[in-house]
């Protein structure tokens, strides 16, 4: 008996503990808390009184902490917030975190949404506010990021968020000029040369090293072949352009099959790296910079940034890398294709800040900083005077700019303006910045398209690139072509995605 | 003693074999260390594979711990682990404590809903859910309460006490001990084994911290190492998202999983002898 007493006391002493813990520690964070919520009436957070508390999330990295968090601290002074920025680096955090707080009913009160299918199912749970009737209050945005680029995040004829300005393409064929000079080669101007020149770099050891060791044309995925496609005069895989005055999917497209024959030809020499499909993240750009490959399709920063040319001149001083224009092919010449809908981001407010009137007009205050002239060149280039000094219009970067300001953008949630932006931080730069913009491109209008219902946007890209891949390393005779579009269409739901894609675009004004 | 030649053969096999399966488990931690010392630029020539560095430098330390988020996080993760794995230890062993005795009333009942949470979760948001409305978000207790207990553990800790004999406990009653005397007195010098054992095991847990910081914590001055590390990580796995981004050197990645690994790695060794031990005790034991 006794013994029994002494256990329920130890019970007890268990019990209590344990809730005096966790009582303890709810208190020491409770005044947190209340700021945090977003229902909350009055969010003073103590410190800075008066001054409201955002709480944004989106993904991104190397945000520094508050404390030397320059550009919170002067968006705080310009329009007393108490900004909570946090980023994550990888999407997959990021969606996370986002779909708990949305289930949770825990906001944030400006959020970045991770693309148009997020936004769409995110509409159709009803968590996001309806910005139409507001538009007059977001003036400023509206101006810098041009009417058009609404259309980005309309949603029956209602705007649902903020997409960044638009911005420019970055990516180019890139070749090794003292390859081509040590082979006796010009830089290839069509189709049949480029074939030439990947196979000579493979082939003919450009590196000089005695061994076959080298590869004629690297990347990631598919994309690789995006001049190529568009050599052709077709879009990559799967995307919506408008040809002859007509809309048209790149899969539909009756050059695809050439294209596909050509792709498949320069694979069959055996120069193309093999693991083309492998590649993930800078994988291809590592090989580059190691002095593995020949030409590669990558962005300009990814290679001529002071950071890798620093690289590519350790490994080897005369690696010589310069950008290639698309060969021409029967198609034409394009670039790649650019989605002239998309946006490297869209940020939304949720629908329960609709009551807290307050806190909805510091969202768009914020907003409108960052798009107006002072709060635009602060998410730039930093503090005047300490990162940039202006001479006349122009902004000239100090030192500090480059060592503490990289970070900034993550606060341009508008975006900036692309060109002259590149140009005065990539001022070394400029030249590769200039040609990727001027590249002819085939205009695609994907970023508009909103999936229909049973149409599974991931499992349909998987398939076709899978098929993709057998059909250019010859797994498969381009022959069954149209056996492939038409298992894509009764697997995959592909004819309800076309129909509905094409109306859309249709009443968007596209190829009538 | 005589060894006959086909026991030295096999011996010698079993030798090479076992030496063989050391170094490949060496080996990457090698690489990871070698890279953290070279100078990128040597990396690169080297076609990215360094096994013994040429020449060595520090930068990516220096760097790392000068400018950046890293040595905030490392005070953050030690106070999470110490704090953490105390509380662990002691609300562990006082829940296996009592469940171990067999006088216990309801001690099936006790135990079942113990094993209970070894198969059952209630998943991510409602766990978001009562963090939440506890107030714990955005602090260091968001990364040490909800994990308190692990089952597990419980169970482990529990059979370990259930092997002591039970004369130890008749003395010690006879003698006028209570079982709170009991289990600071006699059970717990007693099972330092199967202790630290658990703690290394909370201790761990706690320094790779990570889902729990980037669910529940939102302000970057309280993310813990691995989040911090992860961040260097992830950036050249990602495509280019900004052109402003600083994508880190492979020197400078290596370095930080140098940093975030070293201090739990140094610790193993003095823990080995116990933690054997503490395994095999806990296990079979019937």
């Amino acid at each position: 008996m006794k013994r029994m007493k002494a256990v329920s006391v130890m019970l007890a002493v268990i019990i209590l503990s344990c809730s005096v813990l966790a009582g303890c520690s709810s208190g020491n964070s409770s005044n947190k808390e209340s700021s945090n919520a977003p229902g909350g009436s009055t969010a003073n957070s103590g410190e800075s009184a008066g001054a409201i508390k955002l709480d944004i999330i989106e993904t991104g990295n190397n945000l520094p902490t508050p404390d030397k968090d320059f550009i919170k601290q002067a968006i705080d002074k310009a329009i007393q917030s108490d900004l909570n920025l946090t980023v994550y680096a990888s999407g997959d955090d990021y969606k996370n975190q986002l779909n708990v707080r949305l289930a949770s009913g825990n906001f944030p009160d400006l959020f970045q949404v991770p693309d148009r299918a997020s936004l769409k199912q995110f509409v159709e749970q009803g968590l996001l506010l309806d910005l139409t009737p507001y538009m007059d209050k977001l003036q400023p945005v509206k101006d810098f990021i041009g009417d058009e680029s609404l259309k980005k995040t309309t949603m029956d004829g209602k705007v649902y968020a903020v997409p960044k300005a638009p911005n420019i393409p970055y990516n180019t064929y890139w070749i090794r000029k003292d390859w081509l000079d040590k082979l006796g080669l010009q830089p290839p101007a069509t189709t049949d040369e480029f074939l030439n020149v990947v196979k000579a770099f493979a082939d003919q050891d450009p590196d000089g090293n005695g061994k076959k060791d080298t590869l004629g044309l690297t990347s990631s995925k598919i994309s690789a072949f995006a001049p190529i496609f568009g050599a052709f005069g077709v879009g990559d895989p799967n995307t919506f352009y408008v040809k002859d005055g007509k809309l048209t999917n790149s899969l539909y497209d009756p050059a695809m099959k050439d294209a596909l024959g050509y792709i498949k030809k320069l694979i069959d020499t055996g120069a193309v790296d093999p693991e083309i499909m492998a590649n993930t993240g800078l994988q291809h750009q590592e090989k580059a910079i190691k002095g593995q490959a020949g030409i590669i399709w990558i962005d300009w920063p990814n290679l001529s940034k002071d950071q890798f040319t620093e690289q590519i001149k350790k490994v080897n001083p005369n690696a010589d890398w310069i950008q290639l224009a698309p060969p021409k092919g029967p198609g034409g010449q394009y670039d790649g294709p650019f989605d002239i809908g998309g946006t490297s981001g869209i940020y939304a407010i949720p629908k329960a800040l609709e009551n807290n009137k307050e806190k909805l007009q510091k969202v768009f205050d914020l907003l409108n900083f960052v798009s107006g002239q002072e709060g635009s060149m602060l998410v730039q280039f930093g503090i005047s005077g300490t990162h940039y000094n202006l001479d006349g219009d122009k902004v000239v970067p100090t030192e500090l700019m480059g060592k503490e300001a990289g970070f900034t953008w993550l606060y341009q949630f508008t975006g900036r303006p692309e060109m002259t932006y590149l140009q005065t931080k990539f001022a070394p730069q400029t030249k590769y910045i200039e040609f990727a913009n001027s590249q002819p491109r085939i205009q695609i209008l994907n970023g508009f398209l909103t999936n229909p219902d049973g149409y599974n946007p991931a499992d349909a890209g998987r398939f076709i690139e899978e098929e993709f891949v057998k059909f250019i390393y010859g797994k498969n005779p381009l022959t069954g072509y149209e056996g492939f579009l038409s298992t894509l269409e009764s697997s995959m739901n592909f004819k309800t995605y076309m129909d509905a894609s094409t109306k859309q675009l249709e009443e968007l004004g596209y190829g009538k | 003693m005589v060894k006959s030649t086909n026991d030295r053969i096999a011996n010698a096999v079993v030798f090479v074999i076992l030496l063989a399966c050391g170094l490949v488990a060496v080996f990457p931690l090698l690489y990871v260390l070698s890279v953290s010392l070279t100078p990128f630029s040597e990396v690169l020539k080297n076609g990215g594979f360094i096994l013994v560095p040429r020449s060595i430098t520090f930068d990516a330390y220096h760097k790392l711990l000068t400018e950046s988020n890293i040595p905030r996080a490392f005070g953050v993760t030690v106070l999470v682990t110490v704090i953490g794995t105390i509380m662990n230890m002691a609300i562990t062993a006082l829940m296996a404590y009592p469940l171990s005795r067999k006088q216990l009333p309801g001690r099936n009942f006790f135990l079942m809903m113990v094993v209970f949470t070894l198969l059952f979760s209630g998943g991510i948001i409602p766990t978001y859910l009562v963090v939440k409305s506890l107030g714990l978000l955005d602090s260091i207790w968001a990364m040490i309460l909800p994990n308190l207990v692990w089952s597990f553990n419980v169970l482990i800790m529990k059979s370990f006490y259930e092997s002591l004999p039970e004369e130890l406990f008749e003395s010690a009653r006879i003698d006028g001990a209570k079982e709170f005397r009991i289990l600071l007195q006699i059970v717990a010098p007693l099972s330092v084994p199967v202790t630290l054992t658990i703690g290394l095991f909370y201790t761990v847990g706690h320094w790779n911290e990570f889902f729990q910081a980037i669910m529940f914590v939102t302000d970057r001055s309280l993310f813990p190492l691995q989040v911090v590390v992860r961040e260097i990580l992830i950036q050249t796995q990602q495509p280019l998202e900004n052109a402003e981004n600083m994508t880190p050197s492979e020197t400078l990645q290596m370095a930080s999983v140098i940093l975030a690994s070293l201090p739990i790695i140094l610790v193993y060794p003095f823990l080995q002898k116990h933690f054997t031990k503490g395994m095999l005790l806990g296990s079979v034991k019937g």
